[in-house]
């Protein structure tokens, strides 16, 4: 039948269609600007995820499933380097570095606080604080009974460079110890729990402290995020037919906050785009049934005139689908310049229990422009199978009779 | 002319065939008998003028032999063929093959210009475009507007619009066209400028024409005449140009 009879009906009531594109577009351009809103929060708290945590770690199972008994759980110095080599067979393989954490109690002769010490290889490549540090520096190579911590617990016990602290911990032999700290650095970081209970030291020292050679796991630094997933099930099976009794992990397993607000995202998103389909449906379902019902006497008439049923089904339903292509692609031109006008407007937002503020931002790509294009789309079509299926089973004679 | 003629030699052969049609309607409890068993034959190249007052069921007679309708009881038969027993799609293909249909309110479909109109059910046959662009201008030259082919119906004229539906009943060829008061909605010299082109077109390609009509001003064009009453029809005398043929 051609595509000419139904896109010219749907012009034949301008102002109607132009009511029901828009619709359909600003359906799918708030969809879409939210969408590329979560996306882009999603994406930044991807990117400090992986910071804080690298791209995959690798420990005892035991650790992983919570399933330790004192330090049983560390990583031999062979394991290590077993790992070592395995990576070295990764493409996308940056870096990686040991780490070996205790609980101690930090003491400053005045106030004790319970602190969860990390031992770092200092100046390593992969997770290194140095960065941000906001007074003295990060740890150092030729350091030994150094801390970096952090500015939240600093403020609380009056900690500033310099300043010497006692940390008292238990060894893996389950003797205690204590050691005096030198502060020789303060950091900042967006968790402010964070902030106030992680203390960095040096691995060796920690290893000496704690009376072992081994570390607690190896966080592993990829070129890509996307490279997590592969790479940690390569390992896996790399690990486990050797014998090697270490698991990886990856930075969204790691993150229990990061899956929880993933999962948020897309639920509400799903929420959103389905409350905006329903809308859609319910205006254009009403919009068409009321273009087609103006239109019996017509339909009596090609029927008459040897129409089909099914010819004139799908006469309708391609005007509707013209009325869903049109409308979702000038809904998702929109939304695009939606989201470029509000990251050229810049707007700064400061998170509930983080310090720095941040840049509000939408980001958008192709893949992601689908998902509203799509579902306005598909809500469209299905808001027209009615109104169409009501035309094509209009009875003729009773359709001609209709002025 | 490419279009018709082809039939002339069947001429008197018998197209359509009503026999003992009866059309009823419940109306509350009632039943009204729109018409009581009629028979009926069209030959090939008659011109039929069918009369009767308002309400006497020419309208619904019209539509059953157009097939658009199924009558209560009784069988139409279409060359021959029952019709009862056909499927709602064999029945259209019917309509878009055989079957010419013009209207009193001409119908035209309003954002498709006047050759797009004509043009229509030859897209419904999937005709190649050569062949549809041909008998187009073929048919719009026949009535008279080959010069308004672009125009759409609001810009035509109730004459013009009629005789692109005229040229739209014909340009697939059928062997018959059904008018339901052609003429009502139109003057009475646009009218019988109407009835001529018809007329005209009935006797060049020998298409039977059922026209039915309150205008008494119509009926002198009648190869024959048939009148209908309270439903029943009678069989009336024409001037017996058409008929005579045979
Ligand atoms: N759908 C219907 N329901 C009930 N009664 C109907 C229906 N269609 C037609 N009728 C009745 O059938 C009878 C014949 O109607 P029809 O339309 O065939 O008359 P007509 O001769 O064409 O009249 P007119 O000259 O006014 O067009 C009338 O009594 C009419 O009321
Ligand atoms: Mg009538």
């Amino acid at each position: 039948m051609g595509w000419r009879l139904p896109l010219r009906s749907l012009w034949r009531n301008r102002r109607r269609t132009l009511l029901s594109l828009a619709v359909i577009a600003l359906g799918t351009a708030v969809s879409l600007f939210v969408l590329g809103f979560l996306e882009n929060s999603r994406f930044q708290i991807q990117e400090s995820t992986v910071q804080e945590y690298g791209n995959l770690q690798v420990a005892s199972p035991k650790l992983w499933k919570n399933e330790t008994d004192g330090y049983d759980y560390l990583v031999s110095p062979r394991d290590v380097a077993r790992l070592a080599s395995l990576l070295e067979m990764e493409p996308g393989f940056r870096g990686s570095t040991s780490e070996l954490q205790f609980p101690g109690l930090l003491g400053t002769g005045r106030e004790t606080q319970v602190i969860r010490a990390i031992g770092i290889e200092p100046e390593n490549p992969v997770l290194d604080f140095a960065e941000h540090a906001v007074a003295g520096r990060g740890l150092q190579l030729s350091d030994t009974a150094s801390a970096f911590v952090g500015r939240t617990l600093a403020e609380r016990l009056s900690l500033s460079v310099g300043s010497v602290i006692m940390v008292t911990l238990t060894t893996v032999n389950g003797a205690y110890n204590a050691s005096p700290f030198t502060v020789v650095g303060i950091y900042k970081y967006s968790n402010e729990q964070f902030e106030q209970q992680v203390v960095f030291v040096p691995l060796a020292f920690a290893q000496r402290l704690l009376n072992t050679d081994g570390v607690d796991r190896i966080v592993i630094s990829l070129d890509r995020i996307e490279a997590s997933n592969p790479v940690a099930s390569r390992l896996a099976a790399a690990l486990q037919t050797d014998g090697t009794h270490l698991a990886p992990r990856t930075w969204d397993d790691l993150s229990p906050f990061y899956r929880q607000l993933a999962s948020y995202f897309n639920a509400l998103f799903a929420f959103l785009s389905l409350a905006i389909s329903i809308l859609v449906f319910f205006i254009i379902l009403q919009v068409q049934t009321l273009a087609f019902l103006e239109r019996t006497r017509e339909i009596g008439t090609i029927r008459a005139l040897g129409t089909t049923q099914r010819e004139v089904f799908g006469l309708f339903f391609s005007e509707s689908a013209w009325l869903a292509v049109l409308g979702s692609s000038m809904g998702v031109a929109l939304g695009a310049l939606l989201v470029a006008a509000f990251n050229a407007v810049g707007i700064q937002w400061l998170p509930p229990g983080t310090i720095e503020k941040f840049t509000l931002g939408a980001r958008i790509e192709v893949k992601t422009a689908l998902v509203p294009f799509a579902v306005s789309l598909v809500a469209t079509l299905l808001s027209a199978l009615y109104p169409a299926a009501q035309a094509s089973r209009l009875r003729v004679v009773e359709a001609l009779r209709i002025e | 002319m490419g279009f018709g003629s082809r039939f002339c030699h069947v001429r008197g052969a018998k197209f359509l065939d009503a026999q003992r049609l009866t059309k009823t309607y419940r109306v509350g409890s009632e039943t009204v008998y729109a018409l009581r068993d009629v028979n009926f034959v069209a030959l090939q190249g008659d011109f039929v003028v069918i009369n009767g007052p308002s309400g006497s069921g020419k309208t619904t007679f019209l539509n059953l032999m157009s097939v658009i309708d199924r009558p209560t009881s009784g069988e139409v038969f279409i060359e021959s063929q029952p019709t009862s027993t056909q499927s709602e799609g064999q029945l259209a293909y019917l309509r878009k093959t055989k079957i010419g249909l013009v209207f009193q309110s001409f119908n035209l479909i309003p954002v498709l210009s006047a050759a797009e109109n004509v043009e229509y059910p030859l897209l419904l046959q999937r005709r190649p475009k050569p062949e549809r662009q041909e008998r187009v201008a073929a048919l719009l030259a026949e009535v008279g507007l080959s010069d308004l082919a672009r125009r759409r119906p609001n810009e035509l004229s109730g004459g013009q619009r009629q005789r692109v539906a005229i040229a739209r009943a014909l340009v697939s060829g059928p062997m018959i066209v059904l008018a339901d008061e052609p003429t009502a909605n139109l003057d009475s010299k646009t009218g019988e400028a109407v009835m001529d082109l018809m007329r005209r077109l009935n006797e060049e390609h020998c298409v039977t024409f059922i026209v039915v009509t309150h205008d008494p001003a119509v009926s002198r064009y009648a190869g024959r005449r048939v009148r209908i009453h309270d439903g029943r029809l009678e069989e009336g005398e024409g001037n017996g140009v058409a008929a005579s043929a045979s």
